[in-house]
């Protein structure tokens, strides 16, 4: 883990989804306009509590219950953006964006080309993703390529409590769109050190987890966990793995990739998306295109089916296992 | 003027050596006399006059590789003057290939073996200069891997012994990611080119061992009895028939019992066809290598009738003159090597069939029969089959069955009714 803590930062053990509060919370307390809209954000604390507390702390004119309209949250946090506010718009589940879709394409993504950068949209839109919570098929959508398609926007995915904080205030800070995608599976799945102060994670900038020779994995969000597994038990079977948890997708650390296929030469790639048109696809063809002549195999991916995500019974099998991984590593290492 | 231009004798083939010219600068020709003679991957072909004439020019030179389209000679066609017009025409009826380009031996060379290899073992090449498509690769399918690359700089081509890029690759730098160590030094001999029958036959056994998953199982047969019979026919005065000839007929009685063995396997339509012909091809040696003429229709041939046919094709395949029917069309294939000497083999099966089986050096053995040790004549057969289509256990039921006929012949009479 890259996970920096400095000896003399006083630190907290939070979960994932303790950790987004707290940036927010840490952000909140700092700057009187930052703003939080969002279906029962409020006296609720959020589908998962993820804003709890917030609104006893700043009140209901900075923490706002809004109706069931993702439209309206979205277009709403971009008039506020332009004017002046640094709105956080929840989505329950990324799944549901999709009526808000046309806002953040047709307005949130274009207003500073539009205006020739007299205006920007300092607004963050955060939404739960993924599956493996036994949630209806919507809300497991990992739909991330939507948006990584989409010029104006970032698109972070935070896989740890100690990225999501400083992901989130660097999110925050950020001039311009970012979608942050939440990994619901992760939310509490376990608990990490995250500094008590205001810090930031750099977005575009991936993280090398672990170090290896033979093959670069890479991953983000839900699916690092699942990498972590495959890697560790293929450096039992003597495969150095080296493990990039990408963390932003929009845009790509590209040096962070090619540095590391440019030693390894081989490439699994691993997300729970389908696989036509996932962001996996985009890695690929930046390694084709600066890091070609380094490959010794093709590259691989790991991804979901093409199929909308199963109910429940069956998402365990949609979902890229461990065992997955390991045969993709296995067939990029002795290809 | 005609120009004649080589043409696809047959099969889609793309490119000819001439053997000889069959006629000079001068000579009167005949329509249809025979012009040049052209080797192709399979066969030797004769090229012959279109029209009546005179030989005007002749383009290409012997043992030339010239590609189809590509016109060789030249004639002058025989009546009243000819007028462009005329000849323009007469061209285009001859002949719907309209160009006439010779060919870039060294481009043709390079297209015909595009080799596979990693992008990283392709940098490595291109790092070193060396020319990657003159690496033979031992990895997996052929693929060049980095050692072999390496390997490359420091012993030159071993396989491809052609060209004059040979020259060049040998006088490239070190590698660059190796260490230098000091080769002993090979002096290299006469070389033989890689091409024609000898490459067609090196492509063919490469593309089948590495699509077909072969299995080889070995058997014995006593082929005594078979020996006496034909003896005993001899001396009464019936015309000799070979040893090859009953194993032939043994083998169709049993491909009838065991069909899967005289099949393709359709990998596209994921079906077994089994074939309703038995066509049994001949592995023969010839001067020119390989090659497997094909006895059509053995289930329709008596044993006398198999082994003329046997004798026929054998003797145009050692004049190279076999046709185009005579080598297709095979069902199953045999390799007769008993004559040679050899005592077990794991033959490569010839794709796309399913199945081969060759036979070796026959010779008198210790037997226990009857709980009495006796001399026999022993032979071994190694049968190849594809291990998708068929298993084991059929494979050598079907060896069994066979060994039953010609162990004891009169049981394929009973076939024969």
């Amino acid at each position: 883990m890259t996970t920096k803590t400095m000896t003399e930062v006083k630190t907290n053990k939070l979960t994932l989804v303790q950790a987004v509060t707290d940036g927010m919370r840490t952000m909140m307390k700092e700057h009187d306009d930052i703003l939080v809209l969002g279906e029962d954000v409020g006296q609720n604390g959020g589908v998962f509590r993820a804003t709890e507390g917030l609104v006893h702390e700043f009140g209901e004119d900075r923490v706002i219950d809004t109706p069931l309209a993702e439209a309206g949250i979205v277009g709403t946090s971009i008039g506020l953006a332009i004017n002046g506010f640094r709105p956080i718009a929840e989505m329950q589940f990324l799944g549901f964006v999709y009526p808000a879709y046309e806002q953040i394409m047709t307005h949130a993504s274009r207003i500073r080309s539009r205006t020739m950068s007299k205006f920007s949209v300092p607004m963050v839109i955060r939404a739960p993703y993924g599956g493996g919570i036994r949630a209806p098929e919507i809300h497991s959508d990992s739909v991330e390529a939507l948006f990584t398609h989409m010029p104006g926007i970032k698109v972070v995915v935070p896989s740890n409590p100690y990225d999501a904080k400083g992901l989130l205030i660097a999110a925050i800070e950020d001039p311009d769109p970012v979608l942050f995608m939440e990994p619901m599976r992760s939310y509490r799945a376990f608990k990490a050190d995250v500094p008590e102060s205001k810090y930031t994670v750099e977005i575009g900038k991936a993280a090398t987890l672990t170090e290896g020779e033979d093959v670069t994995v890479i991953a983000w969000g839900n699916m690092v966990s699942v990498a972590q597994k495959a890697v560790e038990q293929m450096s039992g079977d003597g495969v150095s793995c080296e493990l990039l948890d990408l963390r932003t997708l929009y845009p790509l650390d590209r040096e962070t990739i090619v540095e590391s296929v440019k030693k390894t030469g081989r490439v699994v790639i691993i997300h729970e998306a389908p696989e036509t048109g996932g962001a996996g696809n985009d890695v690929m063809a930046l390694i084709n295109d600066e890091a070609f002549l380094y490959l010794r195999a093709p590259m691989t991916k790991v991804a979901g089916f093409d199929a909308p995500f199963p109910f429940f019974a069956l998402e365990e099998e949609y979902l890229p296992t461990p065992a997955r991984v390991k045969h993709a590593i296995k067939e990029a290492v002795t290809f | 003027m005609v120009e004649v231009k080589l043409h696809d004798v047959g099969e889609g083939m793309t490119e000819g050596e001439i053997t000889q010219y069959l006629v000079n600068v001068g000579d009167h020709v005949k329509i249809d006399q025979p012009l040049v003679e052209v080797q192709t991957d399979k066969v030797s072909a004769e090229l012959p006059s279109p029209v009546a004439g005179t030989v005007k020019e002749i383009l290409a030179e012997v043992g030339e590789v010239v590609t189809v389209g590509t016109t060789v000679i030249v004639l002058e066609k025989e009546g009243a003057a000819v007028t462009p017009h005329e000849s323009k025409a007469s061209q285009e009826k001859e002949e719907p290939v309209s160009f006439t380009i010779k060919i870039n031996k060294g481009r043709a060379e390079r297209q015909s073996e595009r080799v596979l290899a990693t992008p990283y073992t392709r940098r490595i090449a291109l790092e070193n200069k060396v020319d990657i498509e003159q690496v033979s690769g031992t990895g997996p399918a052929g693929r060049v891997t980095d050692e072999d690359v390496f390997r490359f700089m420091k012993e030159g081509p071993s396989k491809t012994v052609e060209e004059t890029s040979h020259e060049e690759a040998q006088q490239t730098t070190e590698p660059v990611s190796e260490k230098k160590e000091e080769a002993a030094p090979v002096r290299a001999g006469k070389t033989i080119p890689y091409r024609g029958r000898r490459k067609q036959i090196g492509k063919k056994m490469t593309h089948s061992l590495m699509t077909i998953p072969h299995v080889t199982h070995f058997d014995e047969v006593d082929v005594t009895n078979v020996m006496k019979l034909r003896e005993e026919l001899k001396a009464e005065g019936i015309k000799p028939v070979s040893v090859a000839s009953f194993f032939i007929k043994a083998l169709v009685f049993a491909l009838k019992e065991y069909p899967v063995f005289n099949a393709v396997l359709d990998e596209e339509k994921e079906e077994i066809v089994l074939k309703e012909e038995y066509n049994i091809g001949l592995a023969a040696d010839t001067d020119e290598g390989l090659i497997v003429p094909v006895v059509q229709g053995a289930d329709r041939l008596s044993i006398t009738g198999i082994n003329d046919e046997m004798k026929r094709v054998m003797k145009l395949a050692k004049e190279n003159k076999l046709s185009k029917k005579d080598l297709s069309g095979g069902t199953f294939t045999v390799s007769n090597v008993g004559p040679l000497g050899s005592t077990g083999a794991t033959p490569i099966i010839n794709h796309p069939e399913v199945a081969l089986v060759a036979f070796h050096k026959t010779k008198k053995m210790p037997v226990v029969i009857d709980d009495e040790i006796v001399i026999r004549q022993m032979m071994n057969m190694s049968m190849s089959f594809d291990h998708r289509v068929a298993d084991g256990a059929t494979a050598v039921a079907f060896t069994s069955r066979f060994a039953e006929f010609i162990e004891n012949p009169t049981k394929m009479m009973l076939e024969m009714m």
